[in-house]
């Protein structure tokens, strides 16, 4: 695979500058962490409480700026400029990726100090929460590439935050309901799943069942926008 | 001369409708080349299948000796510029800024972005927003950014639409330039003087179907009635074919000092792209 730090650091400056610029997209950053002051406040202590803000980032952060920045380079044409150029489709998703996850990241941090998350076993959430993030970014590209502008992207990425946020919510309706099966298997639920077992100082094969399925989501997001993208440097 | 591109009975069909039909033609190394039609003739879709963002129906392309499928691999990338109306540009970045990502994107130095200003006239606003500037600009930009890596081939198509007649012949300057250097250029335009400035030959398309296609000097022959026009002294236009007859009379009005102007009725390209396909471009 042609692999280029170069072109990805350039695509990753240009997603910077230009972000910085646009007001309206960068401004979303900000709820979450509102969010998770606000939870912290009200001194919750159960993981669902912990997560909740930091599903949110996934969804409304990660995905959906994700979603806006490719729908902006369709809506622009500009997305065919870097498809013609010698970058690989690896440097393009990479670089375009790159800025997302450092946000994400850093507002996951954050959101974890402001509700009082402390991780017993730090290297296990972080890489639940790199693997996560990498799901949603996947989402967010899916998001992007079909859809022709940002304001259908905005649209597009509403299921995805409903399901994927609020879906862990189902569980509360029993072992029994339908639900209940459907919602067991999401890679949010599975994240809050793992957290529970990591405060409960699991050992690591405890963990591996979770750890899976969300590998599985992320490595099967990831297919499909690649599949996804490289459709996208044709007409028809 | 080296063939850079061939296409034979190349076909493209949406669906029921048929794009373009058997159209053919070859482009040598260092020629410039013009495909002159109306909107919807088929330039953009021709363009398009050359450089592998859509797949024909039928038919051969070949471009630099490889089936033009091959254009979208990384190495070929850097074979050719494109400029389309498809050519965006990022708002909220300056000229600056949009050309020094792309002079990443195909590795080059930085003074490539002053060489590519230049080329468009634009070394004093490379500063401004995209946001803020005019049509015309932007047009400039992307050209720039065309240029930049020095292809061996470019793809342009309608590159000086929105430009003044000022810029537009700075343009015209910079093509002859590089195709000096070697670079062969393959232009859509329904600009006929544009085209007669510019390219070595020309191809009419009409419905999908290349009508013509030779030197604008040849094609200018071939549809020459052969005459002129004399304007007489009292105003009196008169309509001169070739032969014995008119340089008869064309004689007697010499002699009586009676010729105030003459001029040949030699047809423009797009007199004769109207008397081939019927219509206007």
């Amino acid at each position: 695979m042609n692999i280029s730090v170069k072109r990805i650091q350039a695509i990753f400056m240009k997603d910077y500058k230009e972000f910085s610029r646009n007001y309206v997209i960068s401004s979303v950053v900000l709820m979450p962490l509102v969010l998770a002051l606000f939870y912290g406040r009200v001194g919750s202590n159960s993981i669902d409480m912990y997560f909740l803000p930091l599903n949110i980032t996934l969804s409304m952060v990660t995905t959906y700026v994700q979603a806006c920045l490719i729908a902006e380079e369709k809506e622009r044409n500009t997305l065919r400029g870097l498809m013609m150029s010698p970058a690989s489709t690896f440097d393009i998703l990479f670089g375009k990726s790159l800025l997302v996850f450092l946000m994400t990241g850093i507002i996951l941090a954050v959101s974890c100090y402001l509700v009082g998350f402390a991780p017993k076993q730090i290297i296990v959430i972080a890489l639940a929460l790199a693997l996560s993030t990498a799901f949603y970014l996947a989402l967010g590209t899916i998001c992007g590439l079909f859809t022709k502008s940002i304001m259908e992207a905005s649209l597009a990425v509403l299921p995805v935050m409903i399901i994927f946020t609020f879906g862990p919510l189902a569980l509360a309706l029993g072992e029994d309901h339908l639900l209940y099966k459907i919602v067991e298997v999401l890679p949010s639920t599975q994240l809050i799943r793992l957290a529970e077992l990591s405060q409960a100082n699991a050992a690591f094969t405890e963990l591996i069942g979770a750890f899976s399925i969300i590998t599985a989501w992320t490595a099967g997001a990831i297919a499909i926008s690649v599949v996804l993208f490289n459709k996208r440097t044709k007409d028809l | 001369m080296t063939a850079i591109i061939e296409v034979q009975n190349l076909q493209m069909k949406y669906g029921k409708e048929e794009a373009l039909k058997n159209v053919s033609f070859s482009i040598r190394k260092g020629e410039i080349f013009g495909f002159l039609g109306p909107s919807g003739s088929g330039k953009t879709t021709t363009i398009k299948i050359m450089t592998a963002q859509l797949t024909h129906t039928g038919g051969q392309v070949s471009v630099f000796g490889q089936p033009a499928s091959e254009m979208n691999k990384g190495h070929n990338k850097s074979k050719f510029g494109i400029l389309s109306d498809n050519s965006g540009l990022y708002q909220r970045l300056s000229i600056e800024e949009n050309l020094l990502l792309y002079s990443q994107l195909y590795n080059l130095p930085k003074s490539t972005i002053e060489e590519a200003l230049a080329f468009v006239n634009l070394q004093k606003d490379r500063k401004k927003k995209v946001n803020q500037l005019s049509k015309g600009m932007m047009q400039r930009v992307v050209l720039a950014r065309t240029i930049m890596h020095k292809p061996p081939l470019l793809f342009l198509d309608e590159p000086t639409s929105a430009l003044d007649p000022v810029n537009a012949q700075h343009i015209y300057n910079g093509l002859r330039k590089l195709n000096e250097l070697g670079t062969t250029i393959f232009l859509t335009t329904h600009n006929m003087e544009e085209a007669e400035l510019l390219c070595n030959r020309v191809a009419f398309l009409h419905k999908g179907e290349i009508r013509e296609i030779d030197t604008p000097l040849a094609l200018k022959k071939k549809y020459s009635d052969h005459s002129f026009t004399v304007e007489l002294e009292n105003g009196e236009n008169h309509v001169v074919y070739n032969g014995e007859q008119g340089a008869v009379q064309l004689m007697e009005w010499m002699k009586a000092k009676r010729v105030s102007r003459m001029y040949s009725n030699e047809p423009t390209l797009g007199d004769i792209f109207v008397q081939i396909t019927g219509s206007d471009l």
